[in-house]
């Protein structure tokens, strides 16, 4: 497969009469956005609101965060399965991204659900959504709605107003573009023969409401492990319905910028041969759990990989999933980096993932969250401060009067995420 | 009355669980015990050669945040479960790890009615699957 991606660079956000790009700058039709979330008549009440870099303003509880991408040449569309009722395969042809920009969907699911995004202040810097243009689209369902359906619903309601955002960039030139691609397996083994055989091994958080992913439409709970090219998810075959632990929760955004797949094509042709993703879920069942790593193992073993990468998502039943893994996947032969987050308790000296394997011997920190930081007060909240203390990071007296918030870090979106997508990490001296 | 589920055994404080299967699988309810008290009585149980079926945390909200924990074991095995015993054993640790950091927090009814059925959201797709053993 190979994808041209264009990326359109977004510098400033705007209401205006139309969605265009113009100049660098995006301009929404804000009753049209709302009018696309509205078809859905199960929401009482949408509100689109514009958050800027370096405006005093804090954004919470947030859903997803999704950039805006439209397909223009090559088959399917944005979000195959989950929007136009399209699930072809994507990957293929030209895609153009409106780079610097999201779309952030935000309301209460369930009382201590997502994090926040302070738009400046000394919280900004743990954030990468900080620093971009974000439409923000606020929903109210209709009373009584059940929270499985609103979920649903504002997950819906976030990738179709993305998908009518990107479609702004259709006819845009963009600033740059970036060729990705991989060839067929054996195409690809004999163009770089000499060069070692590199996978990513992708697991996909898939428990329940609220800790849920999807492939092309599909409930990763129901999946088997599958193999696909990285192109794919830059097109959003892979969606998120993850909404607890804002820390390290990979949003919809996150796949399409994998930092993984981004890295591994830098180097690919140069000293590695990057041949494809190995998908995977992070089920409850502990047979799940067996079944699922069993064929992670298989893949790896038939691929002939000779190195993994494997990413995980969230803490605790995960990190056993992702230690099978790494388990059968040096026993199929292949050297294997770990890479997620910590969470070592406060002082930083006790085990950082609930499991263990003597194979686990490399692996790459993208931070802890326990640590505790101070919110100033911000001119403007957009959602509500409500259940800040409720929420995962908060605690009672986290938020004081004058609005500011005492929490961990784990409070702020995307702050650990576990695919490196941040600024922080771990040394060891 | 307990059918094809005869050999599951569920240990919950949840009672939105109760209510909904323990007419269909065989359920330990904890009233009012700890989420640490569960991990404890499944540990207990292992040692007892039952068998751990799901993730001692499952779910992303940490152990010291939600009050409430469901996990399913089966009925009497013969052999040791070892593998269960080390999952069962590493994550009361890690909870008492959370635990040390903060205690979990008393929350409003309304609140904990999220985080039960966050726990019984869980528990429901483990059982969704049970058809594949």
């Amino acid at each position: 497969m190979r994808l041209e991606l264009g990326k359109i660079k977004i510098t400033d956000i705007q209401f205006g009469e139309t969605t265009k790009v113009e100049n660098e700058t995006l301009y929404v039709n804000k009753q049209e956005l709302i009018d696309i979330a509205m078809q859905d008549d199960r929401l009482e009440n949408v509100n689109i609101e514009l958050a800027r870099p370096g405006d005093s303003t804090r954004i919470t509880p947030v859903k997803d965060v999704i950039e805006p991408r439209v397909k223009v040449e090559g088959s399917g569309v944005m979000f195959p399965g989950m929007v136009g009722n399209k699930v072809k395969t994507v990957g293929t042809g030209r895609t153009h991204a409106l780079v610097g920009s999201t779309v952030i969907t935000c309301g209460k699911i369930v009382g201590f659900q997502e994090g926040v995004i302070d738009m400046s202040g000394p919280i900004a810097k743990y954030c990468p959504f900080s620093e971009t243009y974000n439409v923000v689209v606020v929903v109210t369902p209709k009373e009584g709605l059940e929270t499985h359906i609103y979920e649903a619903v504002a997950r819906e309601a976030g990738l179709k107003i993305a998908a009518a955002v990107g479609e702004a960039g259709r006819n845009v030139k963009p600033d740059e573009v970036v060729v990705y691609e991989t060839k067929p397996l054996l195409e690809q083994i004999n163009e770089y023969p000499d060069l070692p055989k590199i996978g990513y091994i992708h697991m996909l958080q898939s428990q329940g409401l609220l800790h849920d992913t999807y492939y092309y439409g599909v409930d990763a709970k129901e999946i088997v492990p599958t193999f696909m090219y990285p192109t794919e998810i830059m097109d959003g075959a892979i969606t998120s319905g993850n909404c607890v632990a804002p820390c390290d929760k990979v949003t919809t955004f996150h796949h399409l910028n994998n930092p993984v797949i981004e890295d591994l094509y830098k180097r690919h042709g140069k000293d590695l041969n990057f041949v494809g993703v190995i998908l995977t879920n992070e089920n409850v069942f502990l047979a799940d759990k067996e079944r699922s790593s069993d064929m992670v193992g298989k893949f790896v073993e038939y691929l002939g990989l000779d190195g993994v990468l494997i990413t995980e998502e969230g803490y605790g039943n995960p990190d056993t999933d992702l230690m099978m893994n790494c388990k059968k996947a040096t026993d199929a032969g292949a050297k294997v980096v770990l890479i997620t987050d910590e969470f070592p308790g406060r002082d930083g000296k006790s085990q950082s993932l609930a499991d263990a394997k003597p194979e686990a011997d490399a692996l790459v920190s993208c931070g802890q969250g326990n640590i505790i930081l101070n919110f100033p007060p911000m001119d403007k909240v957009i959602g509500m401060l409500d259940y800040i203390e409720s929420q995962i990071g908060g605690y009672e007296g986290s938020l004081k009067p004058d609005g500011s918030i005492e929490g961990e870090l784990q409070l702020v979106i995307a702050s650990t995420i576990a695919n490196g997508y941040n600024k922080l990490a771990a040394r060891t001296y | 009355m307990k059918g094809e589920n005869m050999d599951k055994l569920i240990i919950t404080n949840n009672n939105f669980v109760y209510d909904k299967y323990s007419k269909e699988i065989e359920t330990k309810y904890l009233n009012e015990q700890t989420f640490l008290q569960v991990l404890e009585c499944v540990r207990d149980k292992i040692h007892q050669r039952h068998k751990l079926l799901t993730h001692p945390l499952s779910g992303s909200v940490k152990p010291n945040e939600t009050p409430f924990k469901s996990i399913i074991i089966s009925q009497k095995v013969q052999t040791m479960d070892f593998d269960g015993l080390y999952l069962i054993e590493n994550s009361i640790a890690s909870t008492k790890k959370f635990l040390n950091n903060r205690p979990t927090p008393h929350c409003s009814e309304k609140i904990a009615n999220d985080f039960r059925l966050i726990d019984l959201s869980l528990i429901e797709n483990a059982i969704k699957k049970m058809y594949c053993l």
